[in-house]
Formats: structure tokens, C-alpha cells, sequence
């Protein structure tokens, strides 16, 4: 047993389904080998955690890595079964192949999360987007998805360009690649610049103002199971290295750059909110939301400390719940051989009459983005004001209480508008299946649980941080 | 144990109705009904005299990484409250007895689940506790409102979430902010109102978290200027959801100046008393000469709790235990008076299909017995001598003359346009000529029942108040002026 086994057990299972697929192609044997996988990785993480530590150079599996690896496979678990469920309406599609993108992008964002060296770091991050890129493009005859996926891959290509360049100036100031070895080295200008570089990578990942831009474009071409997987796996991943960073010995942010900081977080939340007000598109509003979010997760980033770090990590996996049952619904109501999804405002109006399961789902999704009780994006942002009021960051802390307002706003619309009667009964017979009901349900249910009695998931994401 | 049931009770009912409108059209309002019953039964016997501060307490372990727990308990004002909560939750089940064709189950779900964490605000001790029913009795009510409430209703459901949802995150800054200033005096991280009442956070720190507290509570009370969401909301709101906003859920914010506000804050209270206090005078007028001017009867209505309420703002900043006795009982007088009216109102819109003062006129000749249940129920919202309101508000004024001679006499002088509006509200629905063309059947035997009991407890209240006096004063002369 080593503790690289739930990482060596995905490339097992991404060489099993290749081979599965050459010899027989069919959907369930694709997408269950992959389930598999994912599920064997994720039973395998409590004996791997207690094992000896393995290429210490390039990984670094703590217990910190580790919460973290768990959460991307639960979450992929979730999003693969959600994809099952929804590629089946588009039989000319070939469906086999999502599930082997799927564990590609997730190796990589277990890559990414365990790193402790930025070729590692490097790495997890181009294998996760390049996989993810082949996700949004998917539906290969909705022009919509090819245009999001050519604008992902571009700017990811360019926030690669500036991570590479930074890397670069921090190996020709530093000497080393590893992680500890350079937060300890003496800074110097050249180090800031590269640290600045970098910062705008995880920026453009983050989706975080003003490296934004691409969101709602990207988010509302993507067919619904890979908008979902781009809304949260990735954030997780990168969120998951920058906590690992922020807790190393040496990792202090100077004054500028906690300046800087504070001026995004400032900017996401109110752009994020603000933006979303008019849309009219359930994905795009859930891109803008998203970037309003990662602002409130900057909030208990620059918080830092033990109350810090534990409420990132209780709000990433909000995040992740949350995104996971709105972009669930979403892919229910839609049809894959179609151009579009059913990701209008229109198309869940009076969603409470035609299909109440489905609504509630939505509407308890909604109120934990919006941070209402009992969902559990209520204790989610009362974490994040507790960190920041702990800090006494209270210019962020009365942005963030300005922006869940403007926030407030756009998600009841969307309450409201299930609310309303249809004025004809024309409920279109929608079967869903199955694997998407056990989701939604497992989902809205630990939204709704751990919104009452959140302190079972406190301890586990205080045992992350020791 | 029996203060778990009061909130399990009516969420499992609410539990219950919801499916139960498959069964039939009928079950979800019988099955809401016994609820409130079973609860109200419940709740009934808890009141027993005792030398103890408090009637029933009870503390379980929820969130202990904050320092949060799950803890109840019930005084005399809490007590009479609940009540008030249950007995006109079972009247706002019994006015929409054939209503509403869509979805009756949701509906009482709805009203069950709001109620509920009305109780629950009332109950809860650890001001986490506290602020999570306060958000939780929130959503229920803006389905109420964007379901089955009238022509504008998506605005005013908006409307009532932005407002309340916004000031309440200036609860929950303030409650967070005040744990941890806590924390920082004694090292110890807790919510728990008994061990927060140990140390007032001083200087201006406290006063701006006592503040944020101040500001949401008023906007709940609907105290001018944080009125605006108010009028459109009661309006809106289908008859149930009037009665219960107006008659219950305004008392929140009420309860939580008394509760938190003057206890916790005793100096920061105290710096904040006159503007306080002027700020009532001013809901006073404000309110009434509003509803001087309305022509839509529900509105009319709608306006004169934000009248109302300034007396409460009045007397609960004059820290005294006679005004805070007078509190509570206008709360509750004006629960009946206000319940009974919006009930009225919605009576007389299922029956003309209008709230507009200008089609009425002559409702007595042909629907005697509601006029006079509503001409009646106005002279009591006015105050008149005899009937409950008029012994809060003169319990009110009594106790604020010393601390504030000069904003009682204006609050005083606030009682004449009071009596404008409601004469002239009697004289243009229920006097002058009757419509013709009007056909329509007067009150039946539930519609009777209800306004029978509802008059019998305002006359009660008006000419025997004694015996709530005496169950609310125990609460408030412990927590009445400790700076003083």
C-alpha cells in the first residue's frame, strides 16, 4: 500500500477502459468500468492516508492532499453517473468516450491537488484542461459547445503561457522546483514577478475578476454534465494547491499583494452578482454566480489561520453540492440531441406544477447558493463572515453582505419562476432515469442534512487541517 | 422535552399536509388544523407558576465547533406569544377553509413550516438558534406569497425576501461579531444568550453590532423608514398570508428588540433610546396619514400596523417594565384586531372581487353581519376604551411619560388621525347607498364562529386584562432597565 494508490488505481482504470472500449464498445460497460475506478480510488483513501509517503518530490500526500482528493472523486463519482444519465438522449453520439475523458481530467486534478513541485503542479493542470476541453466539445453537432470549447482552449492556452513563463522565472531565481524549497528561498523581484504570473493563471482558472471573461460563454456552450464538471472540479483542484501553498512554512502574502487580493474579491462578488442580474439562462447565471462565489472563498483565504482554512474547505465542498444539483436538474430537463439544453428561465417556469421532485432539488440548490437555511450554504457563508470577522476584514465582509442582496435577487427570480401555474398544462412526458434521480436525491440530501447539522462534515474538514 | 414538540409538531405536519393533498382536497387544512391543536395543546399547560425566571429550558449540543447550541427556553412573553402564534395560525388554516384550489398541500406546508420557526424564534436562546429561524420562518412565507397571493404578487414576494433576507445578514454579522468579542473578554467561543448577557460589548464596537441588530429588527417591525416592503407584502399576501405576517411575524421584530437588543446592549440600547423613540412618533403619523389616503382596503390595513408598531418601537425604548408590559400586550391585542381585519378583508374581496374602497359603500345593507364584525374590529385596531388595543397603548404611553413627556404627547396626539382613518374607512366601505347590482351572501356559521371568538378575546383582553398582564410581567421585570 502507498499512499500514491488511489492516483495509480485512476491510470489503472483509464488503461482498463481504453482496453474495454477497443474490444467492445457499449456504453455501461464505459461508463461502469469508470465508476469503478472512481469508486475503488475512493475506498482505497482511508488505508492510503496511513501509508508511507511516496516521490516526496513531486507529491506531497497529507492529510490535507488527501481530504482533497476524496472530495474530486466523490465529486467526479457524481458527475459521471450525472453524464450517464444524460448522453443516453443522444444516441448518435458515441458514449463511451466521456467516461474515459471524465477520469483523465479527474487524474489530473488529483495531480494537481497532491502536488508539491510545479512540474507535478504543471502537469495535473494541462491534463485536467485538456480533457475537460474534449468534454465541452462533446456534443460535436451543437456549434454552441465547439465555440465554448475553442474559447476555453484558447485562454487556457494563454493562462498556460503565463503559469509556464512564471515557473520559469521562479526556477532561474530559485534554482529548484519543488513547492517548500521555493516559499522558503529568499524573495527577490524576479520571484514577485513570477509569483504575479502565476497568480494570473490561477486567476483565469478561478474565474475570478477580470480574468472572467470566458465564464458565461464557456459555461453556456458546454453541454450540462461538463458545465458542471468545469464548475467544480477544477475549482477544487486549484483551490486544493493554493490551501496546501497557504499552509507551507514560508507562504506569507506581502502587503501588496493582500491589497491586490482584497480588490478581486471585492471586484468577483459584485461582478459576479451584478452581472448575473439580467441573464436569462439558468447556466450562465450559474457562470456568474460561480464567480461571486470564489469571491466569498477569497474572503476566507485572506482570513487564513485554522478558521480559515477549514471554512475554504466547508465552502468548496457547498460549492461542489450545490453546483452539482443545479447543473443536474439541468441536465434531467435536457436532451442531448438537441442544440441546446433546457437551461432557460422559461424552461423551468412553473416547474413546481409539471414536476415538483425536480423543483425542489432546484429551489433547495438555489437557497444554499443564495445561503439560506436549512440549506447548507447557509453555514457555508456564515463560516466565511465568522473567518473574516474573526480577521477583522470588514470592508470584505460588508461587500460580500452587499453582494448576497444583489445575489438574493436573481435566485428567487428563478424560485418564482417555478413557482408560477403554466398557463397551459403541457407537461411533456420526461423520463429520468434512474442513475440521475439517485444523485439528485444523494445530493439534495447532504445539501439538506449537513444544512441542519453540519458538524459531522466541520470535523472531517478539521481533521484535514490536523 | 415538550419545547421540541412545539417546533416538531407543526414541521412534521407540514411534512404530512403536503402529500396529503393526494389522499384528498381536504386532508392537508384538516391535518393542519389538529396540528396546531395538538400543538397548541402542548403548549398550553407549560405555562405554571414557578419562582424560576423561566418556564421550561432545555440545552442539546448542535454545532459545538462555534460553540453553538440547540437551546430553548420559555419565559411568560415567549409563552403568550407562542400561543398567539398557534391559536391565529389555526385561524389563518380556518379563512382559507375552500382556498386554495392549487396545491392545497404546499400551502399548508407552507403556513405549518412558517409558523414553526416563528415558534422557533420565539424559543431559542443561542442566537445562532435564534437567527436560523428567523431565516427559516422567511422562505415558507415568500412561497405563500408568490403562489397564491394576488395580481402583483412576484413583486412583493421580491420585495419581502430582499428586505428581510438583507437585514437579516445584519443579524447574523452582529451575532458572529458579538460571540467573538465575547470570546476575546473570557476565552470562551459560545451564542448562548444567558452567557452573553454577562458582558456588554462596550464602546463603539458594541454600539455598532447593537446597531445591526437595532436596523433589522425595525425593518421587521416596519418602523418608517424601513417600512417600504410592508404595504406591497400585506397586500399582496392571500388572506392567510396577511394574517400571519401582520399578525405574527411583525411581532418578531418586536420580540427581538426585547429579547436581544435592550438586554444584551443595556448602554448602546439606552444611546439610541430618543432616536428610537422619535422614530416611532414618526411611524405613528407616517402610518396613519398613509392610510388616511388609501383607497385599496387591504392597504388601508397594511398601513396602520406601521402605526401600531410605532407605539411598540415607543415603548420598548422607554426601558420601563410598565411600557414593556404594554408591549406585549399591544402585540397581541393588535394580532387579534389585525388578524380579524385581514380576514374581513379577504372576505369581502372573495365576495365583490375587489379591495377598492370606491366600489364599496353600503356593505351594511347588504352584508350586515360583516360590517359590523369590521366596523367593530376597526374601533378596536383604534383603540378604543374597553377593547385590548386601547389598554397596550395606554399602558405604552403611561410608562413612556416620564422617561419621554415630550414624544408621548406627539404619540398621544398620533391617536386623532388614527380615529380619522379608521371613520373614514367604516363611512366609505360599510355606510352610504348600496349597489343594486350587488348579489352576495353575507357571513355563514365558520365565518361567524371565528369573528365571534376573535371579538369575544379583544373584549376580553379590553376589560380584563389582568391575567396577561400578570403572565408577561415576570419576563420583563427581570430584563427591564438594569442601567437604570
Amino acid at each position: 500500500m502507498t499512499q500514491a494508490a488511489p492516483l495509480i488505481i485512476l491510470a489503472g482504470a483509464i488503461a482498463a477502459l481504453l482496453a474495454a472500449i477497443a474490444i467492445r464498445r457499449a456504453a455501461l460497460i464505459a461508463n461502469g468500468v469508470a465508476a469503478l475506478g472512481l469508486l475503488a480510488a475512493l475506498a482505497i483513501m482511508p488505508a492510503a492516508a496511513s501509508a508511507p509517503p511516496i516521490w516526496t518530490s513531486l507529491f506531497s500526500f497529507g492529510a490535507a492532499a488527501s481530504g482533497f482528493i476524496a472530495l474530486i472523486l466523490a465529486a467526479s463519482l457524481l458527475l459521471l453517473i450525472i453524464a450517464a444519465a444524460y448522453w443516453p438522449t443522444a444516441p448518435t453520439l458515441p458514449p463511451e468516450e466521456f467516461p474515459l475523458l471524465l477520469l483523465i481530467a479527474t487524474i489530473g486534478a488529483c495531480t494537481l491537488a497532491a502536488a508539491a513541485s510545479f512540474i507535478t503542479l504543471f502537469l495535473g493542470l494541462e491534463t485536467m484542461t485538456l480533457a475537460i476541453i474534449g468534454m465541452v466539445a462533446y456534443p460535436r453537432d451543437r456549434p454552441d459547445s465547439a465555440e465554448a470549447a475553442l474559447k476555453y482552449l484558447i485562454l487556457s492556452g494563454m493562462s498556460s503561457a503565463f503559469l509556464l513563463f512564471g515557473i520559469g522565472l521562479l526556477e532561474l531565481a530559485t534554482g529548484t522546483l519543488s513547492l517548500p524549497d521555493i516559499l522558503t528561498a529568499p524573495g527577490n523581484p524576479m520571484t514577485l514577478a513570477a509569483f504575479a504570473l502565476i497568480g494570473i493563471a490561477a486567476g483565469f482558472k478561478l474565474s475570478i475578476v477580470p480574468f472572467h471573461i470566458w465564464v458565461p460563454d464557456v459555461y453556456a456552450g458546454a453541454p450540462a454534465p461538463s458545465g458542471a464538471y468545469l464548475a467544480v472540479i477544477p475549482k477544487i483542484a486549484v483551490l486544493a494547491i493554493l490551501v496546501r501553498i497557504g499552509a507551507m512554512p514560508g507562504a506569507t502574502l506581502p502587503p501588496s499583494a493582500i491589497q491586490a487580493i482584497t480588490v478581486i474579491a471585492m471586484l468577483s462578488m459584485l461582478a459576479g452578482n451584478l452581472l448575473a442580474l439580467q441573464q436569462q439562462n439558468l447556466k450562465r447565471i450559474l457562470g456568474y454566480s460561480s464567480i461571486a462565489h470564489l469571491g466569498y472563498l477569497l474572503v476566507a483565504i485572506l482570513a487564513a489561520g485554522a478558521v480559515g482554512h477549514v471554512a475554504v474547505v466547508f465552502y468548496i465542498v457547498t460549492y461542489a453540492l450545490t453546483m452539482i444539483a443545479a447543473f443536474g436538474v439541468i441536465a434531467m430537463l435536457s436532451t442531448a440531441a438537441v442544440a441546446r439544453d433546457a437551461d432557460r428561465i422559461t424552461d423551468v417556469a412553473g416547474l413546481f406544477w409539471t414536476r415538483p421532485a425536480l423543483a425542489a432539488v432546484l429551489t433547495l440548490a438555489l437557497l444554499s447558493l443564495a445561503g439560506i437555511p436549512p440549506a447548507i450554504g447557509f453555514i457555508a457563508k456564515m463560516y466565511i463572515f465568522a473567518a473574516g470577522i474573526h480577521t477583522d476584514l470588514w470592508l470584505l465582509i460588508f461587500t460580500m453582505i452587499a453582494s448576497s442582496v444583489i445575489g438574493l435577487f436573481y435566485y428567487l427570480t428563478i424560485i418564482i419562476a417555478m413557482t408560477q401555474k403554466p398557463l397551459a398544462d403541457a407537461a411533456t412526458p420526461l423520463r429520468i432515469p434512474a442513475a440521475g434521480r439517485l444523485v439528485l436525491t444523494l445530493v439534495s440530501l447532504a445539501v439538506f442534512i449537513f444544512g441542519i447539522a453540519p458538524q459531522p462534515l466541520i470535523s472531517l474538514v478539521k481533521a484535514m487541517f490536523g | 422535552m415538550s419545547l421540541i414538540l412545539l417546533l416538531a409538531i407543526p414541521i412534521l405536519g407540514g411534512c404530512l399536509a403536503w402529500p396529503a393533498e393526494r389522499v384528498g382536497k381536504t386532508w392537508p387544512r384538516t391535518i393542519s388544523l389538529a396540528t396546531l391543536a395538538i400543538t397548541l395543546a402542548i403548549a398550553l399547560p407549560l405555562l405554571h407558576p414557578t419562582n424560576a425566571a423561566w418556564l421550561a429550558d432545555l440545552r442539546l449540543p448542535w454545532i459545538p465547533a462555534f460553540g453553538m447550541s440547540f437551546h430553548l427556553a420559555l419565559d411568560g412573553m415567549s409563552w403568550l406569544l407562542t400561543i398567539l402564534t398557534l391559536i391565529l395560525g389555526m385561524f389563518a388554516v380556518a379563512v382559507s377553509w375552500h382556498e386554495p384550489a392549487d396545491k392545497p398541500g404546499f400551502f399548508h406546508a407552507n403556513l405549518l413550516w412558517s409558523l414553526a420557526g416563528t415558534i422557533g424564534v420565539f424559543l431559542a436562546l443561542d442566537l445562532f438558534l435564534f437567527f436560523y429561524f428567523w431565516e427559516l420562518m422567511l422562505v415558507p412565507m415568500v412561497f405563500v406569497i408568490a403562489i397564491w397571493g394576488h395580481e402583483n404578487r412576484r413583486r412583493a414576494a421580491i420585495k419581502f425576501f430582499l428586505f428581510t433576507q438583507g437585514s437579516g445578514l445584519l443579524i447574523l454579522i452582529g451575532i458572529i461579531a458579538l460571540a467573538f468579542l465575547h470570546q476575546r473578554q473570557t476565552g470562551q467561543l459560545t451564542f448562548d444568550y444567558f452567557a452573553l448577557l454577562q458582558h456588554e460589548p462596550a464602546g463603539r464596537f458594541g454600539f455598532l453590532i447593537m446597531l445591526g441588530l437595532f436596523v433589522a429588527f425595525i425593518v421587521k417591525l416596519a418602523a418608517f423608514p424601513v417600512h417600504v416592503w410592508l404595504p406591497l407584502t400585506h397586500t399582496e399576501a392571500p388572506t392567510a398570508g396577511s394574517v400571519i405576517l401582520a399578525s405574527i411575524l411583525l411581532k418578531t421584530g418586536a420580540y427581538g428588540l426585547l429579547r436581544f437588543v435592550a438586554p444584551l446592549f443595556p448602554i448602546a440600547a439606552h444611546a439610541i433610546a430618543p432616536a428610537a423613540i422619535w422614530l416611532g412618533v414618526a411611524s405613528i403619523f407616517y402610518g396613519a396619514i398613509l392610510a388616511y389616503g388609501q383607497s385599496d382596503l387591504k392597504r388601508l390595513i397594511a398601513y396602520t400596523s406601521i402605526s401600531h408598531m410605532g407605539f411598540v418601537l415607543i415603548g420598548v425604548f422607554v426601558f420601563n417594565s410598565l411600557a414593556w408590559q404594554g408591549v406585549v400586550f399591544l402585540l397581541i391585542a393588535h394580532g387579534v384586531s389585525t388578524g380579524a381585519l385581514f380576514i374581513i378583508v379577504g372576505s369581502v374581496q372573495h365576495r365583490l372581487h375587489t379591495r377598492d374602497l370606491n366600489c364599496m359603500g353600503g356593505l351594511w345593507t347588504d352584508l350586515p353581519k360583516l360590517s359590523s364584525f369590521g366596523t367593530f374590529f376597526i374601533l378596536a385596531a383604534m383603540g378604543l376604551p374597553g377593547l385590548g388595543n386601547f389598554v397596550g397603548e395606554f399602558l405604552i404611553l403611561r410608562g413612556a411619560y416620564p422617561v419621554a413627556p415630550v414624544a408621548t404627547i406627539a404619540a398621544a396626539i398620533g391617536l386623532i388621525p388614527a380615529a380619522l382613518y379608521s371613520l373614514i374607512a367604516i363611512q366609505r366601505a360599510f355606510h352610504g347607498p348600496p349597489d343594486p347590482a350587488r348579489h352576495t351572501h353575507d357571513f355563514g356559521m365558520r365565518e361567524n364562529a371565528m369573528m365571534l371568538a376573535l371579538a369575544a378575546a379583544i373584549i376580553w383582553l379590553g376589560i380584563y386584562p389582568q391575567p396577561v398582564l400578570a403572565v408577561a410581567a415576570p419576563a420583563l421585570s427581570n430584563a427591564a432597565d438594569p442601567a437604570a
